[in-house]
């Protein structure tokens, strides 16, 4: 209704401009010179142009599209502000040429831009319409002919005008007509890909592949298209700005397709590689509907390692989103990594001769200390140099799985330990590879893709350091004990050592009474070394190749060479009980009576052991 | 053949006019727009929201079911979890990657097994049980767990106007 009015004004207003001027001059010629030349006149004559341009529109818009969609009305608008904008820029750069011929140029360059937009929404609708005439697909067809033809002509008239007359405004307008017209092919061949889909009677499952490639060739197109521009424009003229954005939107939009691609390719790779294709057996065991479809599987289907079964076609589509099972959220990308993984940390421990590390067939947090030689300074280092003294032969550092691959954001500062490689302990998230420079986009995306994964798992390592620590104190004050007995007993001492280190089978509550029962009659330390007791048990076989190790190799010097080195190194608050242990000893007057008892109990474990 | 998004949104609106949910009525507003839904959406009982009738709006993107729908009332609505302009705010109808609240683990998000029943059924519990912690209408969560007789109050006002009872 408004529409109406303002047409209807702006009518009567050029009626009466035209009435005027033939009033005043009588004659054709002069009132056509009067009119040019009287500013007012002319704003008229513009605004009624601009309106006819805006009737042809609305009428060339109903042949060949009919009703506009709210969703393509707003789009359609959207877009045409930031045309508009982009064009008042053009005529910055251009400021020399302005003129009614020039604006004219700009105006159906606009006209025809909108009328691209439309046609690509109105074919990307062909796929969520249940209904397609044949109305809309003549429509379409038609629609593509002219848009195309005109697209050809515009920039044959473009290039001839450029070669002729040198470098103006026509640039300009060949590369817009340029980039129109691969708008227009991504249309004609998404157009024929669906159609194709529409006739056919089954889901055509390699539609959306062909879609990717296309955006991606297209978009490489365009890419290079603007890039041209953008070097062109510098050269003969200045920055081009309001070619920027639209730029800016190519090369997203590129990265996009081309991260799709990537994306898609694993997909079906992991999909051709790792999972078997579903038997008719599971299929007709299962209920047989594909959940993201919702339809029956007789077709291509997959089976996740989780069991559950779907369409290879939506499970590549849902793959490129995620890599995870749309039912159970297992991360199909973790599985066969940790597979991958796990087996290798197996047969270090059999290589080794050393008896504590044979004893213990699973992944032995021990050799972390192995690894980690040449890292700063720690508790454990102590302990390890003097294994390495003392049996240089048997824990060989091993240099192939040597600490270098492991990134520097592991590193947690203010921990006295090294980064721990996490393969030893659980299930590891993907390991890191070795030169994080060979790594393409897709690879490194991966990782940060298990971020999560890798910070819970860190988490888990540094817990486990944190447990190890407790028992290395827990150790530390029994070994405190048998050292103020060694000044005493000697011999003994050596003999239960090395007996305790004999046995190849400890067992975690050895260690839970070996503290108990040599702390019990210390009615001082008790108390404390109850919250420390809680600890040792929950290391699990973790403490005991520390203390068998120690004990088999070192004799009481070095021991207290480690205690004190320990001393200094673990902040944990239980280290002033070790200050506590030798001084309580001291001063009790029960003192000796104590030691003895301390010692019977250690001789009576190590026979019970024996 | 029709794409897979609109296929399996038709298998979805036959499915609930079929065996339709207790309560729900959804399907789409015009049979040539799948992608438009609309929903009625009865209170559970025995709560505040009890015997009102709540429209809402479901806005499906093109590649449905790989991403999640939009849900938004067309009431008026105070609830902890509906914006106040009547988007609805729960962690089945966010696609896992995004999480505007930051608390949402990625197990209770969005996946291709999800459907339209399955979130009208969760906004249903959802307007039983409001989760006071997401607070996408904090005032409405605020009073929620303060002062539980005026947010009744407030509910009570609402299902009237929804049944088109004068308050």
């Amino acid at each position: 209704m408004r529409a109406l009015g303002i047409s209807v004004l702006s009518l009567t207003l050029t009626v009466i401009v035209l009435a005027n001027a033939y009033y005043q001059k009588k004659q054709f010629y002069p009132s056509v010179v009067y009119i040019t030349k009287s500013n007012p006149s002319m704003a008229v004559i513009y605004i009624q142009a601009f309106i006819c341009v805006l009737i042809a529109g609305k009428i060339i818009r109903k042949i060949f599209f009919g009703q506009l969609r709210t969703a393509e009305f707003e789009h359609l608008m959207e877009r045409s502000w930031y045309a508009i904008t982009e064009t008042c820029l053009a005529f910055t750069v251009f400021r020399d040429d302005f003129n009614p011929k020039f604006v004219a140029l700009f105006t159906l360059l606009l006209f025809l831009k909108s009328f691209h937009w439309l046609a690509e929404d109105r074919v990307d609708y062909m796929e969520r319409s249940p209904v397609i005439s044949w109305l809309f697909h003549i429509r379409v067809l038609s629609l593509l002919l002219l848009l195309g033809s005109l697209d050809l002509h515009f920039i044959q008239h473009a290039y001839l005008s450029t070669i002729s007359k040198g470098a103006s405004v026509q640039l300009v307008f060949g590369f817009e007509y340029a980039i129109l017209l691969t708008i227009v092919f991504n249309i004609a061949i998404k157009y024929a890909l669906h159609s194709v889909d529409l006739n056919s009677e089954t889901p055509w499952e390699n539609k959306a592949v062909f879609l990717l490639y296309t955006e991606l060739v297209m978009g490489l197109i365009k890419v290079i298209l603007y890039i041209a521009f953008v070097a062109i424009m510098v050269r003969i003229y200045t920055l081009p700005l309001f070619a920027f954005r639209p730029m800016y939107y190519t090369l997203r939009n590129f990265k996009k397709a081309l991260s799709d691609v990537i994306l898609s390719r694993r997909a079906i790779h992991n999909m051709n590689t790792l999972y078997p294709d579903a038997t008719p057996e599971e299929l007709a065991a299962a209920d047989n509907v594909c959940i993201i479809c919702r339809e029956e599987m007789t077709t291509a289907s997959k089976k996740l390692p989780c069991n559950h079964i779907f369409h290879t076609s939506c499970l590549r589509s849902w793959f490129q989103r995620q890599q995870t099972c749309p039912t159970c959220r297992l991360n199909i990308l973790r599985s066969p990594n940790s597979e991958r993984t796990e087996p290798r940390p197996r047969p270090m421990p059999a290589n080794q001769p050393n008896q504590f590390f044979n004893a213990f067939a699973g992944p032995n947090p021990f050799q972390i200390f192995n690894q980690n030689q040449n890292v700063g300074p720690n508790p454990f280092q102590v302990l390890n140099q003097n294994v390495h003294q003392a049996a240089p032969n048997h824990a060989a550092p091993t240099p192939n799985i040597a600490p270098p691959n492991i990134p520097p954001s592991m590193h947690i500062p203010g921990f006295p330990l090294p980064p721990f490689p996490l393969f030893p302990f659980m299930a590891p998230p993907p390991m890191p590879p070795q030169n994080l420079q060979h790594l393409g986009d897709e690879e490194l995306r991966q990782m940060e893709g298990n971020e999560r994964a890798n910070v819970e798992a860190r988490i888990q390592c540094l817990r486990n350091i944190q447990i190890m620590l407790d028992a290395a104190v827990v150790m530390m004050q029994q070994y405190t004990a048998a050292a103020t007995l060694s000044g005493a007993f000697p011999p003994t001492n050596r003999n239960a050592t090395s007996a305790n280190s004999a046995n190849s089978n400890p067992n975690t509550s050895n260690v839970g009474d070996n503290t108990t029962t040599s702390t019990s009659p210390n009615t001082t330390t008790t108390t404390a070394t109850g919250s420390e007791n809680t600890s040792a048990s929950k290391t699990e076989n973790s403490s005991i190749p520390l203390n068998g190790n120690v004990g088999s190799e070192l004799n009481s010097k070095t021991f207290v060479d480690s205690k004190i080195e320990a001393n200094v190194d673990i902040k944990v608050a239980a280290s002033s009980e070790f200050d506590d242990a030798p001084s309580t000893s001291g001063s009790l007057s029960p003192e000796a009576e104590i030691r003895q008892r301390r010692l019977k109990k250690f001789q009576q474990i190590t026979e019970q052991q024996d | 053949m029709a794409g897979s998004a609109l296929r399996r949104l038709m298998a979805e609106y036959k499915q609930l006019t079929l065996n339709p949910p207790e309560g729900i009525i959804a399907g789409p507003i015009n049979e040539e727009n799948f992608f438009e839904w609309e929903a009625l959406i009865t209170g559970p009982e025995g709560t505040c929201f009890e015997g009102g009738v709540f429209p809402a709006k479901l806005i499906f993107p093109p590649d449905y079911p790989l991403s999640p729908p939009k849900m938004q009332f067309t009431c008026e609505m105070f609830h902890p979890n509906i914006y106040s302009d009547g988007r609805v705010c729960i962690s089945i109808l966010h696609a896992p990657g995004d999480d505007p609240m930051g608390y949402e683990s990625s197990a209770e998000r969005w996946s291709p097994v999800q459907s339209v029943e399955k979130i009208l059924l969760s906004v249903v519990s959802m307007l039983a049980e409001p989760n006071d912690e997401s607070g996408a209408n904090v005032d409405a969560a605020k009073m929620w767990r303060e002062n539980r007789d005026e947010f009744n109050r407030i509910a009570e006002r609402i299902v009237r106007r929804t049944l088109g009872i004068p308050t």
